[in-house]
């Protein structure tokens, strides 16, 4: 905090000066409030915006940043209010009124952009796959050494949410027993790409359909679930095998349309099973992770807890309950996982983020969870493109 | 023996043999005789669930749904056609059928003991805090609170034969606080008339308890804790073999406004959201309606005065879940409550 440019509150409060602006009335609550620039106004980048203006005790986006005019005009229409704007990353990390950065670019931009506000002084909100491949990962983790006092979190936003939280808790307290499988899906029946008027603007838009600049849906989606692995089982897995193929959209995409990765985890004994398609879109999110006393079935806000026939007879030996509720078993003989879930992941991750900053905590999605699970997409990447089994290195 | 009877071994092998095939045929009917039933269904706004053992399905859903229906057309203030409603929305009072009555003249005995810690005239401060009918959720003034407190005390409701009257035509009762547990009595002893002695009453968490399980088992009843880490809401349980248990807490139903947190629980005497340091009270006592009518008024009472409270009425037991002055949440009983388990995960 005292290290760089917060805005101090010191003065204004002990000189009782009342201005009624959001700065003010927010020291009056003794919150400091974050001045926030985003680089990169996609979808993502104007979500993140839109949940940030939503914590505006927290923090205060000033300034954003894009190579394309239409998403800074896109921004600025959906917010409604001014920005200082940028098309250059580097004279936005300038700005010293500036104390974090939420990065919201290519794949393929992210080490350069989060090394050069890493060497800024900027507290960094990297969104996921943390880096493009190990090289860069290895590199930025390096770096970060350098840089302790400067938080930097990776936006696996989903496992944010207090649910994950407690599935993790139900893992380490053994509810699952002994867990050996863990079945994942995120499919879509839809192409992925997004409508240009102006053909030059191809890559820049559609950069997920291309090898060059994007990590395809391992990347973009099953990244979360097996960052989710990792984190809650606190390992990575030794072997990769991955499979897939343009299977439908021929439309002159690099990056594949169907995918499936398996993940061998020798230390836990537990074999994941990750797959996506965009020509399907039945089981869309499907999380589902499998140990001898139960199993856990999870969607993005909601986990149901299915506990094996031995288990689910121990819990049924309660004949009444007295309170407001009571086990709620349903039709397929399984138990809600109460957590709250008013809000989602990303409201937490940025709660989260803001209290690294202030409390100078390390986050749960940190350099090194994000390093592992960049490790893993660059890893069924290879596997997938090369036709051959990756393994784990020593070094990584 | 076998002299004195005359009886010859032969004949003593053949009787025991009898014995034997009777034994056995009689153990075969117990286990029979003793099969369990289970009944769900909505009332109330809420659920309930009824165990019990018999030889075959003695009770009916429909019959368990007609008992409940008739207690709501008494005394739901959520039905209009309710004699509650009639009641709060005459100047004078009403006539008051089987159950009205027994409600309220339980309610009048549990206010007096408790000095007006449980009070139904408690109605019209619920709704100026919009957790009755009115679902405004803004905060009275102290003002309101002070006026609406003129209308509010047991004092001003009068019990002559079967009619309750009305000593103040602005006095307005809820019995939420009580119903459900009656509810429960009253569907206990229909099983009881129905020669079901042995079985588990739940509504909306309210319990009664008769008899034992197969293998002569006691019912486990598990006790709500306040959210923890742990996914299952259950990690406690007591066993009974007798009587009722009821749950009263203001970590549920509750809205925060301007920083506060309003909880349904108000303090008849201050007109204010109870706000002391219990979580929630679990009271064990040998009937429904007597637990139900006490939890609330514990949680007003607060730890210190509701121990103070067990210690002179020890036919009366509970469990607390507070959070002491660090904020730490606790738990603590009072000596007769029953033995508190813990379920092994």
């Amino acid at each position: 905090m005292e290290r760089r440019g917060f805005i101090k509150n010191t003065g204004l409060l002990a000189g009782g000066i009342m201005v009624q602006n959001k700065v003010v009335q927010a020291f009056s609550i003794n919150k400091q409030i974050l001045n926030v620039g985003v680089i990169g106004c996609g979808d993502r980048g104007k979500g993140l915006i839109s949940v940030m203006d939503g914590l505006s005790d927290f923090y205060n986006v000033i300034a954003i940043c894009d190579v394309l005019d239409f998403r800074i005009k896109e921004t600025i229409a959906k917010n409604k209010r001014e920005f200082i704007l940028y098309t250059d990353y580097r004279k936005l990390l300038e700005n010293n009124k500036i104390d974090a950065v939420i990065i919201s670019v290519t794949l393929s931009d992210h080490f350069e952009i989060a090394k050069a506000a890493l060497l800024a002084g900027k507290h960094i909100y990297l969104e996921k796959t943390m880096t493009y491949n190990i090289p860069q990962a290895l590199e930025l983790s390096n770096l970060k050494l350098k840089h302790p006092h400067q938080i930097l979190q990776i936006g696996h936003q989903y496992r944010y949410v207090p649910l994950y939280f407690k599935v993790k808790d139900m893992i380490e307290k053994g509810y699952l027993g002994k867990v050996t499988q863990i079945d994942c899906r995120w499919d879509r029946n839809s192409t992925w790409r997004r409508p240009i008027t102006d053909k030059s603007l191809e890559k820049a838009v559609n950069w997920r359909m291309y090898k060059e600049y994007s990590g395809g849906l391992v990347a973009e989606l099953l990244s979360h679930q097996i960052d989710f692995i990792n984190w809650a089982f606190d390992t990575h897995p030794d072997e990769i095998l991955a499979t897939g193929g343009i299977d439908y959209y021929k439309d002159g995409r690099e990056t594949y349309d169907n995918v499936q990765v398996m993940l061998r985890y020798n230390k836990e004994g537990i074999v994941g099973n990750f797959g996506s398609t965009l020509a399907n879109a039945h089981d869309g999110y499907l999380f589902k992770i499998k140990g001898t006393k139960g199993m856990v079935s999870l969607l993005m806000n909601e986990g149901i807890y299915y506990p094996e026939k031995k288990q689910e007879k121990e819990l049924k030996t309660i004949d009444g309950v007295t309170g407001a509720t009571k086990i709620e078993w349903n039709k397929e003989g399984g138990i809600k996982i109460d957590a709250d879930n008013s809000k989602d992941g990303t409201w937490y991750a940025l709660k989260d983020f803001y209290d690294c900053i202030i409390y100078k905590k390390e986050p749960t999605s940190n350099i090194k969870t994000g390093s592992n699970t960049a490790f893993c997409v660059h890893l069924a990447n290879q596997s997938m493109y090369n036709h051959k089994i990756e393994y784990w290195k020593d070094y990584f | 023996m076998i002299k004195f009877l005359n009886i010859d071994s032969k004949k003593l092998s053949i009787i025991l043999s009898l014995v034997v095939l009777l034994l056995i045929f009689f153990s075969f009917k117990t286990e029979k005789d003793f099969q369990r039933f289970e009944i769900e269904g909505n009332a109330q706004g809420t659920t309930y669930k009824i165990i019990y053992y018999a030889k075959d399905a003695k009770i009916l859903k429909s019959q368990v749904d007609c008992i409940l229906l008739e207690i709501d057309s008494s005394m739901s203030i959520y039905k209009e056609y309710s004699l509650i409603n009639k009641f709060n929305n005459n100047a004078k009072g009403v006539l008051m059928d089987t159950h009205f009555k027994k409600v309220i003249e339980k309610s009048t005995v549990i206010a007096k003991k408790t000095n007006g810690d449980f009070d139904i005239t408690v109605y019209p401060l619920i709704n100026l805090w919009g957790f009755g009918l009115q679902k405004d959720k803004f905060l009275p003034d102290s003002m309101m609170i002070k006026s609406t407190l003129l209308n509010v005390g047991f004092k001003y409701l009068q019990i002559k034969s079967d009619s309750l009257i009305k000593k103040n035509p602005q006095v307005k009762i809820d019995l939420n606080g009580i119903a459900q547990g009656y509810s429960v009595d009253l569907i206990a002893s229909f099983l009881q008339k129905n020669k079901v002695n042995n079985f588990v009453v739940e509504l909306g968490g309210e319990l009664r308890i008769n008899g034992k399980k197969e293998n002569n088992k006691k019912f486990m009843i598990g006790i709500e804790g306040v959210k923890d880490q742990d996914f299952l809401p259950i990690t406690k349980y007591i066993e009974i073999e007798k009587g009722a248990v009821t749950t009263s807490g203001n970590y549920r139903k509750f809205y925060k406004s301007e920083g506060k947190i309003i909880s349904h629980l108000i303090n008849p005497h201050t007109g204010y959201s109870v706000n002391n340091e219990l979580i929630s009270v679990t009271v064990y006592a040998k009937n429904a309606i007597t637990a139900d009518g006490f939890d609330n008024a514990f949680m007003v009472m607060g730890l210190k005065k509701a121990l103070k409270f067990i210690e002179q009425n020890k036919s009366i037991q509970a469990y607390f879940i507070f959070k002491d002055k660090k904020g730490n949440i606790k738990d603590t009983c009072s000596l007769g409550f029953p033995n508190i388990k813990s379920i092994k995960n």
